[in-house]
Parts: structure tokens; sequence; C-alpha cells
């Protein structure tokens, strides 16, 4: 909470521009998720109930910039793995996503500048936003954390578009810990076009484990189907100290209805580690339905095709139902 | 309980709704640089389409509806060059055969197109619509021009813009249909703020 405080003050003189509540979005946002993991045989809930916040801060010479700002309660209910923001598999807690304030009013050969917790600039996550939806690109699993608190340096040109960071390293805590970091960045083609091309490096120590990473990530659309894939290879020293090498892949192919309300995809992963015996291929299928503006529907299936060395197959299954207002 | 009196409270005093979490939201910069190269910086004015403004439409453009990704807070550009306004941009959606067409639309500030950029568009004849030819039906036009071009059905152009628009006649008539909806709710929600700039 002491950082929304925070960033509040650090907006309060731009908020002198304007009236509050001029070029204000907020929405309450409540969903519930039911999760069934075969693969522990547990079955497990998680609720979320929070405010998603968007302003714009003008001067009469047009944007300085924007802030954007979630707070959600999360309670989970038999939850396992526990989260790591929580304690116990029935904790609940306040939980920042989005909180940062992006400084757009810079001359036109500087860049932008974030400041915040924000999501780490890094493949196909750029581009798609996947923050309290099913579908998942799988952000905190390869980096470490999906949003870390930092500094960032962003620009839309003419041609093609860039998002660096440095962060913390802390994850939900503003802070370095440990010694803690991230350097993230990914630079790519005009993302509101039909093909998408980006490449997108990592370098950080979080939890005490080093990660390096480099991708490149493809968006084809043709018509009302789109072909994602995401291309990575990487190391951490996550087992016995030692780098460990990883090759990474993952190809979505979607679907979209006509009036836009039903989406539906299927994701290959396959990932690739220098200790493991077979390579890991994951297959998720899901689906959206935008029952009304406020209500949306969601269910997505996760399986894993090889026998792990742990023999646990992963095997999950959720429905989740999330509705604004 | 405490902790969820505020959520309850804003919900009930809360009368707008955006299906998107607002983490994705872009402006369209690239689209914008476009449609005016000599551009320094854009001003944000957003408002609310709303069920009232919707059935405004519904009687001024009978047998036409807004999406619901058009209702909720939407945002029109004034398009600055320094402290002067060069013209405004107006996003807008309308469906169509391939899915919904993203359009930025540029308006000159007596409300008349003033060129069109696609930010989504999936159809074949995409490139025939970037023509000047094809773009030449809409430009220069306000609504009431516009409304001319329209059939006695509402929904599809005219013959004689039908075939002025081949290879692309359906494309013609998303693009009237967007155009119309969009000066019109430029007009209705903007209009009296657009008076300064």
């Amino acid at each position: 909470m002491k950082y929304l405080l925070l960033i509040c003050l650090v907006t309060s003189p731009l908020l002198s521009l304007a009236d509050f509540n001029h070029n204000l979005r907020w929405s309450v946002d409540a969903s519930a998720r039911l999760n069934h993991n075969e693969a522990i045989n547990n079955s497990s809930r998680i609720y979320a109930l929070g405010l998603d916040s968007h302003k714009v801060f003008t001067s009469d010479s047009g944007d300085r910039g924007y802030a954007v700002a979630q707070l959600y309660y999360t309670k989970l209910s038999n939850q396992i793995p526990v989260p790591f923001l929580f304690d116990s598999k029935d904790d609940g807690d306040f939980i920042i996503r989005e909180a940062h304030l992006n400084f757009t009013d810079t001359p036109s050969w500087l860049p932008h500048i974030r400041v915040g917790h924000f999501t780490m600039p890094f493949g196909l996550e750029e581009s798609i936003d996947t923050n309290g939806r099913l579908l998942d690109y799988y952000h905190g699993k390869n980096l470490g954390t999906k949003l870390d608190w930092g500094l960032g340096l962003n620009k839309v040109t003419d041609r093609l578009e860039y998002n660096v960071s440095y962060t913390l390293g802390g994850k939900d805590k503003a802070k370095s810990i440990n010694g803690s970091y991230a350097f993230t960045g990914r630079i790519g083609s005009l993302s509101h076009h039909d093909f998408i091309i980006g490449f997108s490096l990592y370098r950080a120590e979080i939890d005490g484990i080093n990660r390096k990473r480099l991708a490149i990530d493809f968006q084809f659309y043709w018509q009302t189907w789109g072909f994602l894939a995401e291309l990575a290879l990487g190391e951490d020293d996550k087992q016995l100290t030692q780098w460990q090498q990883e090759k990474y892949a993952l190809f979505e192919l979607n679907k979209t209805a006509l009036y836009q309300q039903l989406k539906v995809y299927s994701q290959v992963i396959l990932t690739d580690k220098t200790y493991q015996k077979s390579i890991d291929k994951l297959i998720n299928i899901g689906l959206s339905y935008q029952i009304t503006a406020k209500l949306e529907f969601s269910l997505s299936a996760r399986f894993q095709l090889n026998s792990p060395d742990n023999n646990n197959k992963q095997e999950l299954a959720r429905a989740q139902i999330r509705y604004r207002y | 309980m405490k902790k969820y009196y505020l959520p309850l409270l804003l919900m009930l005093f809360s009368q707008d709704i955006d299906a998107v979490a607002y983490c994705s939201l872009r402006d369209p910069v690239a689209l914008i640089k476009q449609l005016y190269p000599d551009k320094t910086n854009q001003l944000s004015i957003v408002k609310m389409v709303d069920d009232n403004i919707r059935a405004q439409v519904q009687v001024a453009l009978p047998r036409n509806d807004l999406h619901f990704s058009e209702l909720g807070r939407h945002t029109l550009y004034i398009i600055m060059q320094g402290k002067h306004s060069l013209g405004y941009v107006h996003v807008r959606s309308e469906q169509s055969d391939w899915g919904l067409v993203e359009v930025a639309w540029a308006i000159a500030k007596d409300l008349t197109i003033a060129n069109f950029a696609f930010q989504r568009c999936r159809s074949p004849n995409k490139k025939v619509a970037e023509q000047q030819q094809f773009k030449d039906i809409f430009i220069g036009k306000n609504f009431q021009e516009l409304k001319k071009l329209l059939h006695s059905d509402g929904v599809t152009a005219k013959n004689a813009v039908l075939k002025r628009a081949q290879p692309a006649p359906e494309l013609a008539n998303v693009m009237l249909r967007c155009s119309l909806k969009t000066l019109l709710l430029t007009e209705i929600l903007w209009g009296d703020e657009l008076k300064k700039y």
C-alpha cells in the first residue's frame, strides 16, 4: 500500500493541472477462478476483487503522461502450490498488479520514461496483456517474475517500438533483495500490424537465481486467425549453482469469432533443459466468452505429453468468471 | 469486512464499463504521426459512450448499432503543433466479414473527414482501401454528406459508391458506417469542447 501512496505523492503536482476526474477511467474488477490440478489431485479457488484505473495527465499543449493503478484483494482457497505473494494455501492479501507512471511529454528524440510496478517488457506479453486472464505466456515462470518495480524507457516511432527497463528484482517489493536486479528489453515492429516481429533480452538475478535469456517473437494475423510464437535461448543457475542451458518455444494458434465475443486458442510449449532427460511438451487449450461488456467466462486446460523426471505430469483444468463494473 | 467497503461503494456509484484491463490501453501514436506528420503532441479527452449515446446513434442512423467494445470510455485526440491544434483523431471499430476493422480517422476542425489509417484491418482488400482513390470517397465530407452516400437500407453504400470502391465494395460499406458513427459521436460527445481547439 505504501507504494501506491508514494505514487499518489509523485502525481500530486500533476493533479493540480486538471481536475482529478478529467480523463480518468476506473472499473471495479471481480473474478472467481476454479482450478483442478489432477497431478496432485487438488481443487482450489482464487477470488479477486479490485480497482483498475487509468488516468491521462494533460496540459494546454498536450498529454504529459498517464498512470495505471490496479489494486486487488485476492483470496486463496486451498491453493497448492502457494503463490509467492501469500503465506498459506488459504491466505488473502491486497496485491498491487500494475502501478506505474509513464511520462510521455518528452522531446521527439527522447524516449518516454516509466516508473513504478509494471510488466517486464519481454516477448509476446509486451503486446498482449494477460493480467487477470487464464491466457498465459509464462512470463513469471520464465523470467522469475511477471511484474517488478523499477524504471523503464519506451517509445513508439514511425517504424518500430521499444521498451527497456531496469528493475530491482524485488517482485512485489520496491527494493533490491540481496543484490537482485533485472534488465529487460524488447524491440519490435509496430504492434498494430498484421505481422509483428520482436527481439527481447533479459539478464537478472531474482530470488538468488541468475537468468539470461534471448528471444524472438512473432505474431501473424489472417482474418480472424492468429499465429503466435516465442522462441528463446537461455540459461540459469537454478540447478546445483551451475549454469543450465534452456531452449524454449511457444506456439499459439487462435481464432476469434466475427463478433469478437468468443476467442479460442491452443498452445504448444516445448522446453529443453540441459539436466532434463526429456523435452517438456505442454499443451494448453482455452477459450474466453464475453457474455456482455461486463461479464466474461473463460476455460482452460493444460496437459503434459512427456513423462517428466519426477513422473508428475501437469494436468490442470481452470474456469474463471470475471465481472468488470 | 471493512476491506470490502471501498470496492462495494465504488460499484454502487460506477456507471461506465470497459471490457479490457486498462494496462492494455495503447495510444495510436504511430498512426497519429502518420496522419499528422507535423504534430508535436496530442491532447487526450476521454468521454463516456453509454447506453444513452448508443440510443442516439440508433436514432440518427437507423439499423445501426455500436459493438460492445465501442461502449465505455473512449479517447478523442486533439493533434497539437506547439500550442495550436491541427485537427483531431478518433479511433472507431466496425464489424466486418474479417472481424473488427479499427480505423484511426483524422478529422478536420470543421468536422469533415481529413484522412484515415487502419489500426487493424484483415480484409484481403486492405491495400485497395489505402489508395487515394478509395480514400477520396470519404475525405472532405461531413456527417450529412456521408449520410447521403448511404443506401435506403441504412447499412450499405449506394451503388455509385460501391462502383467507385471496386474491387473493395464490402470495405466501402464498412468504412461508410464507421465514418458516420465516428463523426456523429465526435459531435455528440466532444463537440462542445472541440470549439476551444
